[in-house]
């Protein structure tokens, strides 16, 4: 891409604030002799504020491209370009640092620090991300409704509640983008439904951009916009084999 | 992120109090050779140091540890007093000593031979807390007189410790014996005993010894007491050394023990550093999990290595601290069950001793620290 296409693009962003953009992304896995790719060509683009479902079925790509997304791991072609940054430029510690600044991360598992509490895994975000430690722990309990679960360890929570732990942490330090790893994958029909109300409430509140990955339509209904990925590609209709809750 | 730590160590309380334990052992251990080996050679230096006189005598071959070896013999002592420095006599007296073993307190024990007169010379400042100064006999009588006791003056400490009284008969060499006094701790002997009947249940010739201490002439400086030495060692060929630089004889004589230490030490801080490497690394294992958490926050690599440090850190200086107190208590199991041994704890060696614990700490976790850095956490957070 030349320096005026480059332009171009990046004027036209600015006056539609793209906040996230992945240009012909491919990914392809090594093992040995053995190569398996998982994305082709892949584009997208997500404009700030947008609240996104990536929907498709397992094994499609989908979390492959939120770790791309989310700087986790690197594609074996094409570029992300987040908040005008393009990551592919960066050094580690760079995007690392990028990540912790603009990104939220849900994941399906919570992944919680199970040696401490509620609070102490807020916290800690909060220190790996150099911020001070003032009232945002507090508001960003408040918004997913766990002030009085903030000294419970994640083994003493319900499912639904580590979840909405999780989804404080990622939150607690405005990030300019949420990315949610099937967020809703281990709960039940009754703590899917708060989980999505969570998600619509701090998108609306805080006008927050989300890029949630599912293969559940009813939880891709929750988005704005839905897209559709089959077999590593991003597609006009929904895929046939996607699954229902 | 101090606090997570913390919190790690105690999600798994047992593991964290044997590694702790084991770091505590190795400082224990390390702090206690030390302690016992050198504390024993002070201990000695400084009471032999206690000696009023400058300069030691004895024969090349002469064994400190064992008193075996080339003796002395009282008529070299005109030659040490003729010695002249500046053209006048350097030497004022020169007090020989005869040395004998008896076993008391669990212990093997020098028996000081020296003349009553002497006494004084050896107890300095000292006073005797019990008794008297034991009595001797002139030289020609010895054989003669075999059916009195040999008169022993024990130091306090000793006395404590075998509860040996004043008057109290005890047997030397198949002889009879008594304590005819007790004498404040610190003085060169443990026990004292008339020369003369010394070298008599002996049964060695009269006139013999295994060291000359040497008074010499007030206002001789060091320099001129070196020079002394020198020619002590030129008119008798025997080995001539200034008593202030006893620490250091006694040092030689017993190289091997240092050398011995040593190793042992060295054995037990590779032991110690091992099993700090081993927790470490088992303990990054099994955090696989935590690390690629930390790792999607964004935490910098510097982080993570931190991370796996603050844990490595707080077992070993928990360990040193722990091991520290450790040392002291067997310190003073040792001086309660033998009370006539000394080990000695000094600031530097317990902060040697700390220092050393937590950099096995930092250098134990370095390795598991790098093995950190390495976890790929998308395959962790996906997989696990």
């Amino acid at each position: 891409m030349n320096k005026k296409e480059e332009f171009r693009i990046q004027n036209s962003e600015a006056r539609r604030d793209i906040i996230l953009r992945a240009e012909k992304l491919c990914k392809t896995f090594r093992n040995g002799a053995l190569e398996t790719q998982v994305l082709f060509d892949l584009d997208l683009q997500i404009e700030r504020g947008e609240f996104v479902a990536i929907m498709g079925p397992s094994g499609c790509g989908k979390s492959t491209l939120m770790h791309i997304l989310g700087l986790m791991l690197s594609p074996t072609a094409g570029r992300v370009v987040l908040d005008g940054q393009n990551a592919g430029q960066l050094s580690d510690s760079r995007r690392a640092r990028l990540r912790r600044e603009k990104i939220g991360f849900v994941f399906q598992r919570f992944n919680l620090l199970g040696t401490v509490n509620a609070y102490q895994n807020l916290a800690i975000a909060e220190r790996v991300r150099g911020n001070k430690l003032d009232g945002q722990i507090t508001t960003a309990l408040e918004a997913v409704d766990m002030v009085d679960r903030a000294r419970h360890k994640p083994g003493q929570l319900s499912i639904g509640q580590q979840q909405r732990i999780a989804i404080a942490r990622a939150i607690c330090h405005r990030p300019a983008l949420l990315l949610a790893d099937e967020p809703t994958g281990n709960l039940d029909s009754g703590n899917t439904r708060k989980i999505l109300d969570l998600f619509t409430r701090i998108h609306n509140e805080y006008g927050l951009t989300i890029v949630m990955i599912t293969h559940s339509p009813t939880v891709a209904r929750a988005a704005n916009r839905i897209i559709h990925m089959a077999d590593g590609r991003i597609t006009d209709a929904p895929a046939e084999s996607a699954e229902h809750v | 992120m101090l606090r997570l730590a913390w919190s790690n160590l105690m999600h798994r309380k047992i593991r964290s109090v044997l590694s702790v334990l084991g770091v505590a052992i190795a400082v224990t251990m390390l702090l206690v050779l030390v302690g016992l080996s050198q504390g024993t050679l002070n201990e000695v230096s400084r009471r032999m140091e206690s000696v009023d006189a400058e300069i030691l005598v004895r024969d090349k071959h002469f064994d400190l540890g064992s008193i075996a070896g080339g003796k002395l013999w009282e008529k070299e002592i005109p030659r040490i007093k003729a010695i002249q420095i500046d053209g006048q006599p350097a030497v004022r007296q020169v007090i020989p000593v005869f040395l004998g073993r008896i076993k008391l307190g669990g212990l093997s024990q020098n028996v000081f031979g020296i003349a009553p007169e002497n006494f004084s010379v050896f107890a300095g400042s000292r006073k005797l807390l019990a008794g008297r100064v034991f009595t001797d006999v002139p030289q020609p009588d010895v054989e003669n007189i075999t059916n009195e006791p040999l008169e022993l003056i024990l130091d306090d400490r000793l006395s404590r410790a075998t509860g040996l009284k004043v008057g109290d008969n005890m047997s030397y060499a198949d002889q009879a014996a008594m304590i005819a006094g007790v004498v404040e701790t610190g003085v060169a002997g443990r026990v004292f005993a008339p020369i003369n009947r010394l070298r008599g249940v002996n049964g060695v010739a009269a006139q013999t010894a295994h060291m000359f201490f040497v008074k010499v002439r007030p206002g001789l400086t060091t320099d001129q007491m070196q020079i002394l030495c020198e020619r002590i060692e030129m008119a008798t060929q025997r080995q001539a050394s200034l008593v202030a630089q006893y620490g250091q004889v006694l040092a030689e004589n017993f190289r091997n023990l240092t050398i011995f230490v040593t190793t042992v030490s060295i054995i037990a801080l590779v032991i110690c550093f091992l099993f700090i490497l081993v927790t470490m690394y088992t303990i990054v294992l099994e955090r696989g999990r935590e690390i690629a958490i930390l790792q999607s926050l964004g935490a910098p690599r510097a982080m993570i290595l931190r991370q796996t440090l603050q844990e490595s850190l707080l077992i070993c200086s928990v360990g040193a601290i722990v091991g520290m107190m450790l040392a002291e208590a067997v310190r003073r199991m040792i001086e309660h069950w033998q009370p006539l041994m000394t080990v000695e704890m000094r600031a530097e060696w317990l902060l040697m001793a700390g220092f050393i614990g937590i950099m096995g700490g930092v250098a134990g976790a370095l390795y598991p620290g790098w093995m950190a850095l390495r976890h790929d956490p998308v395959e962790i957070l996906s997989y696990e």
